[in-house]
């Protein structure tokens, strides 16, 4: 049995977390990236179907479900945790290394889980240990955004159980499956739970409030497992729930205005992750083969571009110790090769031909068209355009191109960081050319053709544009220090009378409690401490006072022994 | 900016242009298909929209001072 379960991709990576302790320092970066790769020539070589059961209770759990869908999700989580561990080789922090191996082990066990208990184990896995890797980075700011992200993913947690009791309770499948479009009790809230992880708004403050505030490496794991094992799971159970159409474009749009409000560079490209999963919720909204193949595509190079930028972001931030637009500028001399990486993942996003951002957009735009959605279609360019314009030139310009704005050093990046951007910008092009590759991994065949006429001319009149636009009006940009202020407001702000209410309330409500409490056992101790007194009271006789305890021993033996025969013999009558 | 950078972006928007009045130009799968260099415009314009729709909300309500939380 325990044999087996080293079947599980999932539990390599978790049981490599428990092992990492026990080895030499010098060994562990090595180690680390071990583990994923291992988890990495599993997926890819395992056949198709359920491969393990185990039984609980008495239900048989599915451990390792496998087809097309999952393997692909497999595939790109082994290889991000791979490519994340070697921007992280130089990084001496066990507790993070650990917590990274368990986190990435928690979104394989999300992706091969074949029923819903497996599914939500993994799924609070990957919460606790993500956790971790904001509070890593040891600041007050990061303590407090980490316990707040902790809180938010145990709600999220706690709505898709209750969706899965509800479900299991009406009769429902244990196994997943699609569900049918039906707004019951159970299926809302496991749409809800699914949701706060996919980051749909109102439910998405924690991304944006969260990743940011991350270390430069925890930052890289984060932006790629948990909204993605969450549209892994939503592409599973809600393909071709309509509102998810809209709801997409709405994410899209929404992400792209805070993004390009933003002021710190990480939270730009947090936003974005929200506008980008913005294409992918619409796909899976219209559900068809091409939509879900465009969904699960273009997460797979999402998460390249987007670890990609969010290891560019890292090294600046490693290398001046600022991520704040108004403090950061003049110093693209200093970094050209940064510079030339992160452009790459920045164009990919933007939808640039022949980078594999465009072999997938095109393909969720391709099924909008086949489902005659044309607004739906405008408005996701209106995204793309802002995401050229936030992540693309916004950032970059006023990251490395404007004047010097405050003074800071400029120190040297770890050569493995730049590796590991380099892997990811080599997979960037690698399926923008050759989008094939990608496509025959697909769940469903396919025989989609981005590279046409008509999309060359699309997205070459958008971005040319898109650039002039930026360049005259760039002015209007905020690069001031400001934060934008999002749903985290609702509880963030009334925090202080939240914390009155639940914490300090109840708090003094038990010391007052306990003085009561503490005050009563006194006297009742006070009480048992010579019982004489109070069963026969002092008293006066002839002018003489006679104390009850003033007896003597043999005396107090005598009475106590008449008072015990009193007890004995009204007990005897009584019963 | 250099002059030879708008001449790179001149060129690559002639030529797109080029193409949809040539290869394009029985092309309708959608509406705006009839619009000539419909792409440009609605890049162009979508560009301008959200650049001041986002400062107008910005100014309205959503930016703030970095210490509104610790206030």
């Amino acid at each position: 049995m325990m044999l087996e379960l080293l079947s599980v991709p999932a539990i390599i990576l978790i049981l490599g977390a428990f092992v990492l302790p026990l080895l030499p320092e010098r060994i562990r970066s090595t180690a680390f990236i071990t583990f994923p790769l291992l988890a990495l020539a599993m997926v890819w070589t395992m056949p198709e179907g359920n491969l393990l059961q185990v039984s609980f209770a008495s239900y048989e759990l599915e451990l390792l479900s496998v087809d097309g869908l999952s393997r692909i999700f497999g595939i790109i989580f082994a290889l991000i945790t791979v490519i994340g561990g070697v921007y992280a080789f130089h990084i001496k922090d066990l507790g993070q290394q650990s917590s990274a191996l368990a986190y990435a082990g928690g979104a394989l066990g999300v992706t091969f889980s074949g029923d819903f208990f497996t599914l939500f184990i993994f799924w609070e896995i990957m919460a606790a240990a993500s956790s971790y890797l904001i509070w890593a980075r040891e600041n007050e700011e990061s303590a407090k955004a980490g316990m707040r992200y902790l809180l938010v993913h145990i709600f999220g947690g706690g709505l898709l159980f209750t969706g899965i009791l509800l479900h299991l309770s009406s009769g429902g499948s244990l196994y997943i499956e699609s569900i049918e479009p039906a707004y019951s009790a159970a299926n809302i809230f496991m749409l809800l739970g699914v949701a706060l992880n996919t980051a749909v708004p109102p439910l998405h403050a924690w991304l944006a409030d969260a990743y940011p505030k991350a270390t430069i490496t925890g930052a890289v794991f984060m932006c790629a497992l948990t909204t993605k094992s969450a549209v892994y799971v939503m592409i599973r159970l809600f393909p071709g729930w309509e509102i998810l159409i809209w709801v997409g474009v709405i994410m899209a749009i929404y992400g792209t205005i805070y993004a390009l409000l933003a002021n710190d560079i990480r939270i730009i490209l947090a936003y974005s992750i929200i506008s980008q999963i913005g294409y992918m919720v619409t796909a899976i909204g219209i559900g068809s083969e091409l939509a879900l193949n465009g969904a699960t595509a273009h997460a797979f190079n999402h998460i390249i571009y987007k670890s990609l930028l969010f290891m560019a972001a890292g090294a600046v931030i490693y290398a001046t110790g600022t991520s704040k637009l108004s403090e950061l500028g003049g110093f693209a001399k200093k970094m050209p090769l940064i510079i030339g990486l992160y452009m790459v993942g920045a164009l990919s996003i933007s939808g640039m031909p022949f980078l594999n951002g465009f072999v997938s957009k095109t393909m969720i735009s391709g099924a909008l068209g086949d489902a005659h959605l044309e607004w739906p279609i405008l408005l996701l360019l209106i995204a793309t355009i802002g995401t050229f314009l936030h992540t693309g030139l916004k950032l970059p310009y006023f990251t490395w191109f404007t004047e010097k704005k405050t003074e800071f050093e400029v120190s040297s990046i770890p050569t493995n960081m730049k590796v590991a951007m380099g892997i990811g910008a080599f997979f960037c092009i690698l399926f923008g050319v050759a989008p094939q590759l990608l496509y025959i991994q697909l769940p469903y065949a396919t025989d989609f053709q981005p590279f046409s006429i008509y999309n060359f001319v699309e997205m070459t009149q958008i971005l040319v544009l898109a650039f002039a636009g930026f360049w005259f009006l760039k002015k209007h940009l905020n690069v001031s220090s400001t934060i934008s202020l999002d749903t985290d407001w609702f509880y963030r702000r009334p925090a202080v009378a939240v914390r009155y209410v639940f914490v300090d309330l109840p708090n003094n409500l038990f010391g007052v409690a306990e003085d009561i409490t503490l005050k009563l056992a006194g006297k009742l101790s006070g009480l048992s401490k010579n019982p004489m007194r109070h069963l026969l009271p002092s008293f006066v006789m002839e002018g003489r006072e006679v104390k009850s305890d003033g007896f003597t021993a043999s005396m107090s033996a005598a009475l106590a022994f008449i008072l015990f025969g009193f007890l004995v013999a009204i007990l005897f009558v009584l019963f | 900016m250099k002059n030879w950078h708008w001449i790179v972006l001149g060129i690559l928007l002639i030529a797109s242009l080029i193409l949809e009045f040539t290869y394009l130009s029985d092309y309708a799968s959608h509406w705006w298909n009839h619009i000539p260099a419909f792409y440009a415009l609605w890049g162009g314009l979508g560009c301008a929209a959200l650049i001041f729709i986002s400062k107008g909300l910005g100014k309205f309500f959503i930016l703030s001072d970095e210490d509104y939380y610790d206030a």
